[in-house]
């Protein structure tokens, strides 16, 4: 809700185009302007900016929204994707899922209406703003002015529905238009969109499209996903478990989550009749007990109705929260991938020789707000990223399962794993080991650093679970690499025996002029084989 | 009695036979090499030279840091008794090149296969040249009335041209036939002994003149040795008047440290040194260069050594740092080219 809320106030703030109209014009522009509008004219706040981002955030709305369609539906999810590419420039996407799929009616409103479904909810989602297909579409129209084609199918009783749609986005009015319907057959559930874009590009680069897949996966271990890349290759992303994540609940939130603006909403929209039972009815751990205190301390009336609330005493509450003591938040709300699943994602992805992960017990930053970090670290294998001859380490960052492949540079999570000093690890050179380290962040409220979402504001409390979670599993590292080491030189040393022990008892019984004697015994004795290695392969 | 040639096959076959033992009574084998640090040398007051003390490494071949050493001390074993048994002997160098035929025992470079060859010195308590190991240089020059046989041939070292007879390596296998001097005299320096032949020295102090050109090769200090004590002649060296030169004198006299395992073979504690002595300088007023820095620390080293606790030695050394300078024996011709051999060295052999 508050990013709701703060890209409406981004709304008011829309520059002055000309300095030379009047204000009064100005402003029935705004009134005029429509969400899709307004991003229609900000296409980067929606994450387009620049070619390659602008394709990676296209596949990641529409491989998010597949996912989060599936597991709703309790579907293993599978995607399909085939991107084309027609032209310098110009690609068509194909995007397949087997979601639950879309009723006829909500087709145009997930595609076509910016915010739609989106509403108060304080869950763990992928999910970003309630933009993501919408902008898509927005996207594809804006560059190529072409229609988009979908077929959906979804169970109506025991019966498949299938509906194929073509419809262009209204952006004066914010919603569909419909060109063109038709009933078809259908031989299973899920949507798939057809869409074209200029203006994007297709890169194997860290950033680019391919890798948001990759990553995907390994935070996702029991999605599939085929991609057909421009060039006609197949790749199949098969999942590693078949477990489906469970739901994250809607928790309340903490007191010392919410700000004044947040109360304001929570009045307006509420069917509660007094401010006091909107409280102890919306927020966590807030009892009537609690109101009590409030009321005394500020003097306001909590009995009135929640319309009534000014702002001023919305600000005074929230002070208030601030410097009084709360349980913490519950985190009954909170689904960490969990150890297990994500080096299932790792192994498959990475085929490393060493991986070990670790979840971590939540823990709240800003003293409300709960949130979990998981960290992960694969070696050898394909960890790292190939740079020219060499192998060099690679961060994978994410939030609630998203890969965050952009503004590595201003991410708290990078910032904690860079401050780690990881000589004592063991690792000399972490620009240049083959290791690929995994974080993850999972909360009902990621605080991100921009409109982007692409990287996580450095919260002390993040930043400490970050670097702590990642000493631990690197600590199992060193551990690995200290028992390869011993392992290796074990083996050279009982080569060496080998080598020589037969070669001095032979000298030896030409020396003496003696019959070389059987040596086998007291090879075996200096030649005492390792097995820290048969051990480590063996838990 | 055994000779030395068979005394040395003996230890050979011992050591192979040691290892091979080991084994059979299923123990692993470990070789038992005299520890030739500078912690274990040791100053024999008795014998006037340096021994080697009771410390020992073990070379086990359950080491796996030691077992290529010992790989290649059984090699060089069986290559040294293939050298005495076919009667013929070895260059260092040529043991390091012969290692390349060693399949995986080979010589990194010659530099370890020098210490290999001393490992199996004092492990077995033989010198090289027992072992047929011979160095590279050949050893000093010899003028005078002596007789030597090598092999067949008999030498006169009076008639073996100006250069005399040269000490072969082999020095151990000759035999002194006979000979008619009351000493010997050696010299640092080619020059000085050159000097010494043309003005008839041998004749006039009855004496062998060895040129011993720089410090002196083992078969130089083997001869010297064997002169000193088979033929009961006194030894005396006469060198230039600096640090380098007073050490090469007591090298001959007390032997290295280096090779404190063989120095029972190679000290001559009796041989004396003539001079030049910084008291020399003085009384010969000889012309001098200044003593350069080196020399000054390497003076005071040799105060610290114990083969120069000798009163007499001492006070040259501090006399020599005192005044600061240096002479070589050659400055003598600032008298003449005879005076070393009429004056200088009558005057210096009266004193002795």
């Amino acid at each position: 809700m508050e990013r709701e809320i703060s890209l409406e106030k981004e709304l008011s703030i829309e520059p002055v185009i000309s300095a030379e109209r009047e204000a009064s014009e100005l402003f029935e522009e705004f009134k005029e302007l429509t969400a899709s509008e307004f991003f229609r004219r900000n296409k980067q706040m929606l994450g387009f900016s620049g070619k390659i981002r602008s394709l990676t955030i296209v596949f990641h709305e529409l491989i998010t929204n597949s996912l989060d369609a599936a597991e709703e539906a309790g579907i293993l999810p599978e995607i399909i994707i085939d991107l084309k590419r027609v032209d310098k420039d110009h690609y068509i996407l194909y995007h397949k899922d087997n979601g639950p799929g879309i009723p006829e009616d909500f087709i145009t409103k997930v595609y076509c209406t910016m915010f739609a479904g989106s509403k108060f909810r304080n869950i763990q989602s992928r999910g970003q703003q309630g933009l993501g297909c919408s902008g898509c579409v927005l996207l594809s129209q804006m560059t190529t002015g072409r229609p988009v084609k979908i077929t959906s199918g979804h169970k109506v009783g025991d019966k498949l529905k299938g509906v194929e749609m073509t419809f262009k986005m209204d952006v004066k009015k914010n919603q569909g238009l419909i060109l063109d319907k038709k009933e078809v057959e259908v031989d299973s559930t899920g949507v798939s969109i057809e869409l074209h874009f200029k203006d994007v590009s297709y890169s194997l680069s860290e950033q680019g499209a391919f890798e948001y897949i990759r990553r995907t996966i390994i935070a996702n271990p029991h999605a599939k996903i085929i991609f057909r890349d421009p060039t006609g290759h197949k790749f199949i992303f098969d999942r590693a478990t078949d477990e489906i994540p469970p739901m994250p609940k809607e928790v309340l939130p903490h007191p010392k989550g919410v700000t004044a603006d947040d109360l304001i909403f929570l009045a307006k929209h509420t069917d509660k009749r007094r401010f006091r039972s909107l409280l102890t009815s919306s927020l966590s751990r807030m009892s009537n007990k609690r109101i009590d205190e409030i009321e005394e301390i500020t003097g306001i009336d909590f009995n009135k109705r929640p319309k009534d609330m000014k702002w001023e005493e919305a600000e005074k509450i929230v002070e208030l929260f601030q410097s009084m003591n709360f349980m913490a938040p519950p985190t009954a709300g909170l689904i960490p991938i969990g150890e297990e699943q994500i080096e299932k994602g790792m192994r498959e992805i990475l085929e490393p020789e060493y991986v070990k992960t670790i979840t971590r017990k939540p823990k709240t930053y800003k003293g409300g707000v709960s949130f979990v970090i998981e960290a992960g670290i694969a070696y050898g294998g394909k960890s790292g990223r190939v740079v020219g001859e060499q192998k060099k380490a690679e961060i994978m960052r994410f939030a609630n399962r998203v890969p965050l492949t952009f503004d590595q540079g201003s991410c708290g999570i990078t910032e904690a794993l860079k401050s780690i000093d990881w000589k004592r690890y063991g690792i000399k050179d972490l620009e240049n080991a083959p290791i690929t380290v995994f974080a993850n962040i999972v909360s009902t409220h990621v605080p991100y650093m921009s409109t982007g979402k692409q990287s996580v504001a450095p919260e002390e409390e993040i930043l400490h679970e970050v670097r702590q979670a990642t000493m631990k599993i690197a600590r199992s590292l060193q551990k690995y690499l200290n028992a390869k080491r011993a392992a290796k030189e074990e083996a050279e040393r009982s080569k060496i025996f080998e080598t020589y022990v037969p070669l001095i008892l032979r000298e030896a019984a030409l020396l003496a002029e003696e019959d070389a004697p059987e040596y086998h015994e007291v090879l075996a004795k200096v030649t005492r084989k390792s097995k820290i290695l048969e051990d480590i392969h063996a838990k | 009695m055994l000779n030395r040639r068979e005394i040395a096959i003996n230890k050979l076959k011992g050591l192979g036979a040691q290892i091979i033992e080991d084994v059979s009574s299923r123990k692993v084998p470990s070789v038992k090499v005299p520890s030739r640090g500078t912690s274990n040398l040791v100053y024999d007051d008795e014998k006037r030279y340096y021994v080697l003390g009771d410390r020992y490494g073990r070379r086990s071949l359950g080491n796996v840091k030691q077992i290529k050493k010992i790989a290649q001390m059984v090699y060089t074993a069986n290559f040294c008794k293939d050298l005495i048994k076919t009667n013929k002997t070895a260059t260092l160098r040529e043991l390091y090149y012969i290692s390349e035929s060693w399949d995986k025992v080979d010589f990194g470079d010659q530099q370890e296969s020098n210490i290999v060859g001393e490992d199996l010195e004092v492990t077995l308590g033989m010198s090289r040249e027992d072992l047929g190991l011979m160095p590279e240089e050949d050893g000093a020059s010899v003028y005078g009335n002596i007789i030597i046989k090598e092999d067949d041939v008999e030498i006169n070292a009076l008639k073996s041209g100006k250069s005399g007879y040269t000490i072969s390596p082999t020095i151990d296998d000759t035999e002194f036939i006979d000979h008619d001097v009351q000493r010997v005299i050696a010299v640092e320096t080619m020059g000085m002994f050159h000097r010494l032949v043309q003005e008839k020295a041998y004749d006039k102090f009855d004496t062998l003149i060895v040129g011993l050109k720089g410090q002196a090769a083992r078969a130089t200090r083997r001869f010297l040795k064997r002169v000193n004590e088979e033929l009961n002649l006194p030894v005396y060296i006469c060198n230039d008047g600096d640090p380098w030169g007073f050490h090469i004198a007591m090298v001959i006299i007390s032997g290295s440290a280096k090779l404190a395992h063989v120095n029972h073979d190679l000290a001559t504690p009796d041989a004396k040194f003539l001079g030049v002595t910084a008291s020399d300088i003085i009384n010969y007023d000889l012309p001098t260069d200044p003593l350069k820095d080196i020399d000054v620390l390497r003076l005071k080293e040799l105060l610290k050594d114990p083969r120069y606790r000798d009163e007499v030695w001492k006070t040259e050394i501090k006399k020599m740092l005192k005044i600061g300078k240096k002479a070589e024996q050659q400055s003598f011709s600032k008298y003449g080219l005879e005076y070393v051999v009429d004056t200088y060295l009558p005057e210096k052999l009266d004193a002795m």
